[in-house]
């Protein structure tokens, strides 16, 4: 302790001490001067009196962070002298660590981080896979994926499957089931909105092991009765609408204005089973037939019936018991349910088959919208840390090789090995870690930059994602080896070399500074214009997609078209009351100043909505196996035709005289025409809505082929029918409207808010948007993409040129002696140009060729999110070659310049 | 020609250090090199690179205090003297010396 005082105390009177030192050595030369008689031969004796200071001084050790500190300076120094490449490195670097970071930090939200629960590990989400149409299954609600092979899979199991699974297994310690039902109609206070809505199992808030941070959560108890109804609050939703307030619990809520008594309120970081919604509301599972839309008749046999496949379910296992165990058991189990609950050999086969999937970070249908994308996007922001990597590695390269001569005199001088590779070390932690802390920002702007692409709109788009420190832990240690690697090698090579050589190489040594070899700076730059022509032609052809979706004819006008809808039946309207008031609303729209024409619709137009069902078409037999002849449909009001503009060939559209009472009548468009009717007037025909004897419907018209459901899919047969009719689909639930407005369609939302609000009070308008806003939606992946890719590659041209730029800038500069003695002996300025402009076209000839190699081989990941494009597709090829060949021109013609603007005299001169 | 006399290492240096100064008292540093080298007979040179490093770490470390006072031909100088530590590690030092050394004779002179 004694002594770290003393070091202190030397520290804080170090010019005294300092001062000290020097008069006792001088004492020292004088005393031997005279007995030696001559102060010069004493002096030599003496040998390097700075060098025993140093040696002196370094006996306080502090001495260690001093050099540290000088060591900074220095490098800062070295790269104000070539400041523009050095502090592009750096923001490259920090584009690259900040991308890196930013993207993973969402893919980590929807693939990778796990439920904020206890022991997340353990918990197995339970799917079944089979053909597509399984014949046991006779009715479903929820949702299939498509798997390779033709294979589909789904969550979705009937409720008696749960109850057998629950009750009779070893594997789980818990088993508990749930169905998000979509976002319900909730009125707290005389205030209404809408809000997810999740129904749970009573074992659901035990099984994943959540405690309420109020009140209690729903137990076993609660999913016997419906009365008194109950139902927990999200932690959020209680922030929102309660501020925190204890005394919510015990409070009505009206859930689709059935009361619900508040119970408690779940934890705070608890936000569901899926990282991609938030259910404001939980509610005991045996409340779904008041709240779930449903056929009329499931509702009293959806807990008993074995054909109708609705719940999902989520297990936590026993401890020791691995995911392929309890799978061997549970499929065994569910196999010989199905298998009893099939009547008929039809049945029997292609049966749903069981299988678990580790359940750690929840259930996400995010996760399969994504992944996949976000697959590709990482590998594009790896790619651009390449690149930036590159040019590190290729400032530092080509600096350790011009500090040869500099290393060799500093040893000569004395410094050892490790002080100069310290130095070295300290200089290449001074490009990366500025690159670190910008990366740091750009990856937190680029993560809501994401987060505002990905949701595009929605305002329901839920995505917890935050910065990830373990990714910008890692790029920063990517970005501190590359440093290294390119920095200290080449180094560490030249201070491993003899001195002598290294005093006598002059800075323009001969073959080394030719063009022709290959060297290791060259070949750097090379690759990340081959990363870049990836990049580029990525960009490129999904730009070309996504103005391929942009220019797909739509057959109605979606200018100045508001959108909006509202669901009256969950405010208690029913059957003629709920048509009367969307009937009422349309006339009240309709009438309203800046609206043109407006119409009712049960389902928003390219939006990604089916509503599909079984005709029957005289003349059209049934076959025996397999689906007959289907349709298309939506329920439209009688100016649906004239308000979204769609041309009617033959007959006449919809109109006021359909209506209820008068002759069922549908118009169709021509695929059903051409489909059904083949070769006939269509108009004045009948075919049946529904598979069993259904509604008798007339064909009054046909209209002209209208996107129905989205942009790439082929266009269905569509009837569209009125909603003022009887007819076996007329709608039960929510309505949508259009309107075609003289003005900005946006500006109505307060004007039709009011409208609804003096016609029922208690009905909320929702997703109030514009139809050209919907479209988009629909192709908002591909924009998303096209964005991007767009940005990244320009990163990516942007970073590749300032590689280029300051590798051909080096070149030309070691070549300094050899231009002049050409421009001497008569050579042309424009060849002098011409002779370093040969060089970029080399370099990124070879770049391109390879990352065209590279694409090619490459193009099958990407193919699936095209539209209209081929990975090869001319256009952009033609167009991504351009690009590259116009940026590498610009970043070579600098340098080139330079090259033809040395004057012999001085670079003769030059050393 | 210039004579080629063995480096003392850096640890004994620290033991003639201790050992003068316990010998003589108060000395400077030019002193202490002369004093070993003219008791050594001229075989041990105290370079001045070692003597000022080595005084400056044995002040570090507390085994010595400098202290400036007038040399005998009235020039300013800055004295070293032993600390009651320093004494205690002259012991340990010499100990140790005592115990390699003999131990280094009995290895040489078995062969």
């Amino acid at each position: 302790m004694k002594e770290l005082w003393r070091r202190i105390e030397w520290l804080l009177h170090r010019p005294r001490f300092e001062r000290e030192l020097d008069e006792e050595l001088r004492h020292h030369l004088t005393l031997k001067a005279e007995q030696q008689g001559s102060r010069e031969a004493a002096q030599r004796q003496f040998g390097n009196i700075a060098l025993i200071k140093e040696d002196a001084r370094a006996m306080w050790t502090f001495n260690f962070w001093e050099q540290i500190a000088k060591d900074i300076r220095y490098g800062l120094r070295g790269m104000a002298r070539n400041r523009f490449f050095s502090g592009m490195a750096v923001l490259s670097l920090s584009l690259g660590i900040g991308a890196n970071t930013a993207i993973y930090s969402i893919m980590d939200a929807v693939m990778i981080r796990s439920l904020p629960v206890q022991h997340p590990d353990e918990l197995t989400i339970v799917n079944w896979h089979a053909k597509p149409d399984p014949a046991v299954i006779h009715s479903s609600n929820g949702s299939d994926y498509d798997e390779p092979g033709g294979f589909i899979t789904s969550p979705n199991f009937p409720w008696p499957a749960y109850e057998r699974l629950r009750d009779h297994n070893s594997v789980f310690s818990s088993l508990f089931a749930y169905q998000g039902v979509g976002r319900l109609n909730l009125v707290i206070r005389d205030q209404a909105s809408l809000g997810e809505v999740e129904l749970v199992s009573g074992n659901f808030f035990s099984g994943l092991g959540i405690v309420p941070a109020a009140g209690r959560l729903i137990s076993e108890d609660d999913n016997r009765a419906t009365d008194p109804q109950v139902a927990v609050l999200s932690y959020r939703y209680w922030q929102d609408r309660f501020a925190s307030d204890q005394s919510a619990v015990g409070k009505i809520i009206k859930i689709n204005n059935v009361p619900f008594t508040i119970i408690g309120v779940s934890a705070p970081e608890f936000f569901g089973v899926s990282a991609g919604s938030a259910p404001v509301l939980f509610v005991p599972m045996a409340n779904r037939p008041a709240l779930a839309r449903s056929f009329e008749n499931e509702h009293a046999t959806m807990f008993i019936d074995s054909h109708f496949y609705w719940v999902e379910m989520m297990g936590r296992l026993r401890p020791g018991v691995t995911i392929a165990q309890a799978e061997a058991e549970l499929s065994g189990r569910f196999h010989q349910f199905a298998l009893a609950s099939a009547e008929n050999e039809k049945e029997r086969t292609n049966l749903p088959a069981l299988w678990l999937e580790q359940g750690a970070s929840g259930v996400d249908s995010l996760r399969r919208r994504y992944s996949k994308p976000l697959y590709v996007l990482m590998a594009m922001v790896v790619l651009i840390l390449a690149i930036a990597c590159a040019n590190i590695a290729n400032l530092l390269l080509s600096r350790a090789t011009a500090r040869r001569r500099e290393m060799a005199v500093r040893l000569s001088l004395g410094a050892s090995r490790a002080r100069v590779l310290r130095q070295l070390l300290t200089e290449s932690v001074l490009l990366s870690l500025p690159g670190a802390l910008l990366g740091l920002g750009v990856a937190a702007l680029g993560l809501r930059f994401l987060i505002w692409l990905l949701a595009n709109g929605r305002e329901d788009f839920v995505l917890r994602a935050q910065l990830d420190w373990r990714v910008l832990a890692f790029t920063l240690l990517v970005a501190l080896a590359t440093g290294l690697l390119f920095g200290l090698a080449p180094a560490l090579e030249a201070t491993r070399v003899d001195i002598a050589p290294g005093l006598k190489e002059v800075r323009i040594s001969g073959p080394r500074s030719s063009f022709r070899r290959l060297g290791l700076s060259q070949m750097l730059v090379i690759s990340q214009i081959a990363l870049s022509v990836l990049l580029v032609l990525g960009a490129a052809v999904f730009v070309r997609t996504l103005s391929n979706l942009h220019s797909v004819a739509l057959g109605f006008n979606q200018e100045n078209l508001l959108v909006f809808s509202l669901d009256a039946s969950k405010a208690g309207y029913k059957d003629s009351n709920l048509k009367l008031l969307y009937a009422d609303l349309e006339a009240r729209f309709r009438v309203l100043p800046g609206v043109r024409a407006a119409t009712a619709v049960s389902m928003p137009m390219v939006s990604g909505w089916t509503s599909s069902t079984d005709i029957g078409v005289p003349g059209i037999p049934k076959p025996a196996v397999g689906r007959g002849p289907k349709t298309s449909y939506a329920q439209v009001g009688p100016t649906f035709f004239e308000t979204m503009q769609i041309p009617i060939v033959l007959g006449r559209a919809l109109g006021p005289r359909d209506a209820d009472g008068a002759p069922l009548a549908a118009v169709v468009n021509q695929v059903f025409a051409s489909k059904y009717f083949p070769n006939q007037d269509p108009v004045g025909k009948h075919f049946t809505l529904g598979s069993k004897p259904g509604s008798d419907m007339t064909i009054v018209g046909v209209s002209r082929t209208a996107r129905y459901n989205s942009l790439k899919r082929d266009i269905p047969p569509v009837a569209y029918i009125s909603y003022l009719q009887k007819h076996l689909k007329h709608p039960s639930g929510e309505m949508y409207y259009d309107l075609r407005t003289s003005g900005d369609p946006l500006a109505m939302a307060g004007v039709i808010r009011k409208v609804v609000h003096d016609a029922a009070p208690n009905v909320p308008v929702a997703e109030i948007t514009t139809q050209a806003r919907r479209i988009d939606n629909t192709i908002s992946q591909e924009r998303a993409f096209a964005d991007l890719c767009t940005v990244f590659a320009g990163l990516a041209l942007v970073i590749a040129s300032v590689g280029l730029y300051g590798t051909m800038a080096y070149a030309v500069s070691r070549r300094t002696n050899e231009i002049g003695i050409r421009v001497a002996l008569g050579a042309e300025r424009r060849r002098i140009v011409w002779m370093v402009l040969r060089e970029v076209f080399a370099l990124s000839g070879a770049g391109l060729v390879i990352g065209l190699l590279c694409a090619w081989a490459s193009a099958s990941a990407i193919k699936a999110f095209l539209f209209g494009v081929k990975p090869a597709d001319p256009t952009a090829l033609v167009a991504s070659a351009a690009v590259l060949a116009a940026s590498t021109l610009l970043a070579g013609y600098g340098p080139a310049w330079r090259a033809s603007r040395i004057d012999p005299m001085s670079a003769l001169r030059h050393e | 020609m210039e004579t080629i006399y063995p480096e003392i290492p850096r640890g004994s240096l620290y033991m003639l250090i201790l050992k003068t100064l316990s010998r003589l008292g108060a000395m400077h540093g030019y002193g202490i090199a002369q004093h070993i080298q003219q008791t050594s007979d001229d075989i041990l040179q105290v370079e001045e690179g070692s003597l000022y490093p080595a005084l400056q770490r044995m002040l570090i470390k507390g085994w010595i205090e400098g202290e400036w006072s007038v040399s005998e031909n009235n020039r300013r100088a800055r004295f070293y003297k032993l600390t009651p530590e320093g004494r205690k590690q002259l012991a340990r030092e010499l100990h140790g010396y005592k115990l390699v050394s003999g131990a280094i004779a009995r290895v040489i002179e078995a062969l």
